[in-house]
């Protein structure tokens, strides 16, 4: 079979691009702004902090607004691409794979198949266990950055699909 | 030959004690060096320090190697292993005793290395790697080699199968030398190999040599000199044009003969022989490796080769193994391989590669892409020369100009994929030509980028992840990222095959 026959093919396969991804948990938008407002307090503060030492040693003042404007417009742009990013936060479960969508600047579409996942792990960091959030990591065998991690999931469903996958990966063995 | 009986315990060799010795001084010493030479320097001017004459150091000295060989000798003769029918059993320790059981059917590879000092002493190492992380290598030092290769016979017999049943086995399976590479050879693999590399090693390590020597410069007021020169008149900017040249010359002569020395070393002897269901790679100068492949367990190969190579019929193979340590994983390297002969490995290793399938191109976007990149190294290029040399190094964009054109057609011109039933094939290179191919039943990952920019030109890559390796289709043309997204999912999901 050349390449040809296989466009032919692929019309009956099953698409990806028309599985339903389903977006992740609204309050995973509260952990990223939390994270973000914590990034761009320590940057300001960073700022202030390096005028301090270098206004002890010489007289350059005029260095301060043009630094924090930068510093400013940088955090504003990250703040609205990280909001619209996080739209673009997706995931799915099918039959046999499990797919994952990110990215704005670069949306990326991963898909790993369950026959190939080592093992899942559902791992919930302090901020996230206040929200009753949880992050879903699936390795792979593959090379160290092939392993898929689902963030921002409800608690709940990140348990089901762990136990999904665990179910399936071990019933395959 | 006296066969060795594996099912008692037994220690390696007695001249594992030399190797074991020998290692641990090396580290003592290693660990110890900076203060050594402390110590040393010290007194030798003062002739005492703190009241200890050098007669005394050199006693403290000699003290020390009597300790590193009484524990060379206790862990010599507290290493202990033996088979019993599904495992391998080793014992070692002195203080603590550790007993460490592998089973066999969890041994991953087995090596067989000799270093410098073995070679000297006749023995081999012997290497036996799990699944797991380094810690749990296990290396006997010290075998004399059919012990050695017996071991690693039985240690990879299925231990089901009879004792004796699988001697026989061992006795029919033919084993041929397939190949073995000649020093001339060898010596074109050398000369024919991608200087850039090693040119820039050497250049770094010159500029570090120069920059730590600067100040013995200074003193024999060699910018005296230099200055003398400058302000002489146009003659002497010749002169340095000159030697300028000279120096880049003698720097481009030292990286050749680097590339060529290190292939030798690496490759000394290489020689691959073809049993029935592995194949065997021996090779090495100073250290001496031998290594086996076994076909289920690879997951990539890499084709490499150039323009200079495909003249003389040159070809590397490159195979990528899962559950192999990046270390080794250098090691599974088959230089100088001509085209017949790269063919027939190939075939032995990927069962049913013919090579087919229709070669697509990625979009002309690639094109804009890789002349966009030049454009921004150009502009880096000029702004650094213009920066540190004034305007008339500008004349560099004579040289680079023409480069850069050759860099995108070339790359351009070598991209291309292809698409099986079951194998992918992804060429790529500028200066090399290099040719992936994996199996398709091996994938454990497929990913669809897109950036921002491709969104509006429908252009999207593809990365494909084994697990030793991740390729990439760079932009296609969505609609075609896609297809073959789903089609390989669907190839992956569908057989149940294994993937190791």
């Amino acid at each position: 079979m050349n390449f040809t026959n296989l466009q032919i093919q692929t019309e009956q396969l099953p698409k990806v691009e028309d599985v339903v991804l389903k977006p992740i948990s609204k309050s995973y938008l509260k952990i990223i702004l939390l994270n973000k407002l914590a990034l761009y307090t320590g940057l300001i503060g960073l700022v202030f902090g390096l005028k301090y030492i270098i206004e002890k040693k010489e007289e350059v003042q005029l260095n301060l607004w043009y630094m924090l404007s930068a510093v400013v417009v940088f955090c504003i742009f990250n703040f609205i691409v990280s909001l619209l990013a996080f739209k673009k936060r997706k995931y799915a479960m099918r039959e046999h794979d499990v797919v994952y969508a990110k990215g704005l600047l670069v949306h990326s579409i991963t898909t790993v198949p369950i026959s190939r996942i080592q093992h899942v792990e559902e791992s919930r960091s302090w901020l996230a266990r206040h929200f009753g959030l949880a992050t879903l990591k699936i390795f792979t065998a593959g090379e160290a950055g092939s392993d898929l991690s689902i963030k921002g999931l409800p608690y709940i469903e990140a348990k089901q699909i762990k136990e999904i996958i665990s179910d399936k990966v071990n019933g395959n063995n | 030959m006296e066969t060795t009986d594996f099912s008692q315990p037994i220690r390696q060799s007695s001249k594992g004690i030399i190797i074991i010795f020998a290692f641990n001084a090396f580290s003592f010493f290693k660990k110890f060096f900076v203060l050594f030479i402390a110590f040393g320097v010290s007194i030798m001017r003062r002739k005492s320090f703190g009241g200890i004459t050098p007669t005394m150091m050199l006693l403290a000295l000699l003290g020390v190697l009597i300790i590193i060989l009484v524990i060379a000798i206790l862990k010599y003769l507290n290493f202990k292993f033996h088979l019993s029918k599904d495992d391998f059993h080793l014992a070692t320790g002195i203080i603590n005793k550790d007993n460490t059981i592998i089973p066999k059917s969890k041994i991953q590879n087995v090596y067989i290395k000799q270093n410098f000092l073995q070679q000297i002493i006749n023995v081999v190492s012997v290497k036996i790697e799990t699944a797991g992380d380094k810690k749990s290598e296990i290396e006997i030092s010290a075998l004399d080699k059919p012990t050695a290769l017996l071991l690693k016979k039985k240690l990879f017999n299925k231990a089901n199968v009879e004792n004796e049943h699988a001697e026989q086995i061992d006795t029919i399976e033919a084993s041929e030398v397939f190949f073995k590479v000649t020093p001339k050879r060898l010596l074109l693999e050398g000369i024919s190999q991608n200087h850039f590399k090693s040119f820039l090693l050497i250049l770094t390590f010159a500029y570090g040599i120069y920059s730590e020597f600067k100040d013995f410069l200074k003193d024999l007021e060699l910018e005296k000199h230099v200055e003398g020169l400058v302000k002489l008149d146009e003659d002497t900017i010749l002169n340095l044009i000159i030697t300028n040249v000279v120096i880049i010359l003698v720097v481009v002569l030292f990286s050749f003969l680097f590339s060529i020395v290190t292939t030798f070393i690496i490759n000394f002897n290489l020689e691959v022989v073809e049993h029935q269901k592995t194949i065997e790679i021996n090779k090495g100068l100073f250290n001496k490796v031998s290594l086996s492949l076994t076909p289920s367990r690879i997951q990539n190969l890499v084709i490499k080769t150039n323009r200079v190579k495909q003249y003389f019929n040159l070809h590397s193979l490159s195979v990528k193994q899962a559950m192999v340590n990046a270390k080794q994983q250098k090691n599974f390297k088959i230089v100088a391989l001509e085209k017949e002969q790269l063919n027939h490995l190939i075939n032995k290793l990927l069962i049913n590669y013919n090579n087919e399938g229709e070669v697509a191109k990625p979009r002309p976007y690639f094109i804009r892409i890789s002349v966009l990149e030049m454009l921004a190294f150009g502009i880096v290029i000029n702004a650094l020369s213009l920066f540190l040399f004034g305007i008339e190094m500008l004349w560099i964009n004579v040289v680079f100009v023409p480069f850069a054109v050759l860099y995108v057609y070339f790359a351009y011109k070598k991209a291309y994929y292809k698409i099986s039933d079951n194998f992918l094939t992804i060429g790529s290179g500028v200066i090399d030509t290099t040719t992936n191919i994996l199996e398709i039943h091996k994938i454990q990952e497929v990913e669809l980028k897109q950036t921002l920019f491709q969104q509006r030109s429908d252009i999207a890559s593809l990365v494909i992840s084994t697990a030793s390796k991740s390729v990439t289709i760079p932009y296609v043309s969505k609609l075609e990222a896609l297809s073959i997204y789903n089609f390989l999912l669907y190839k992956v999901e569908s057989q149940d095959r294994d993937w190791m």
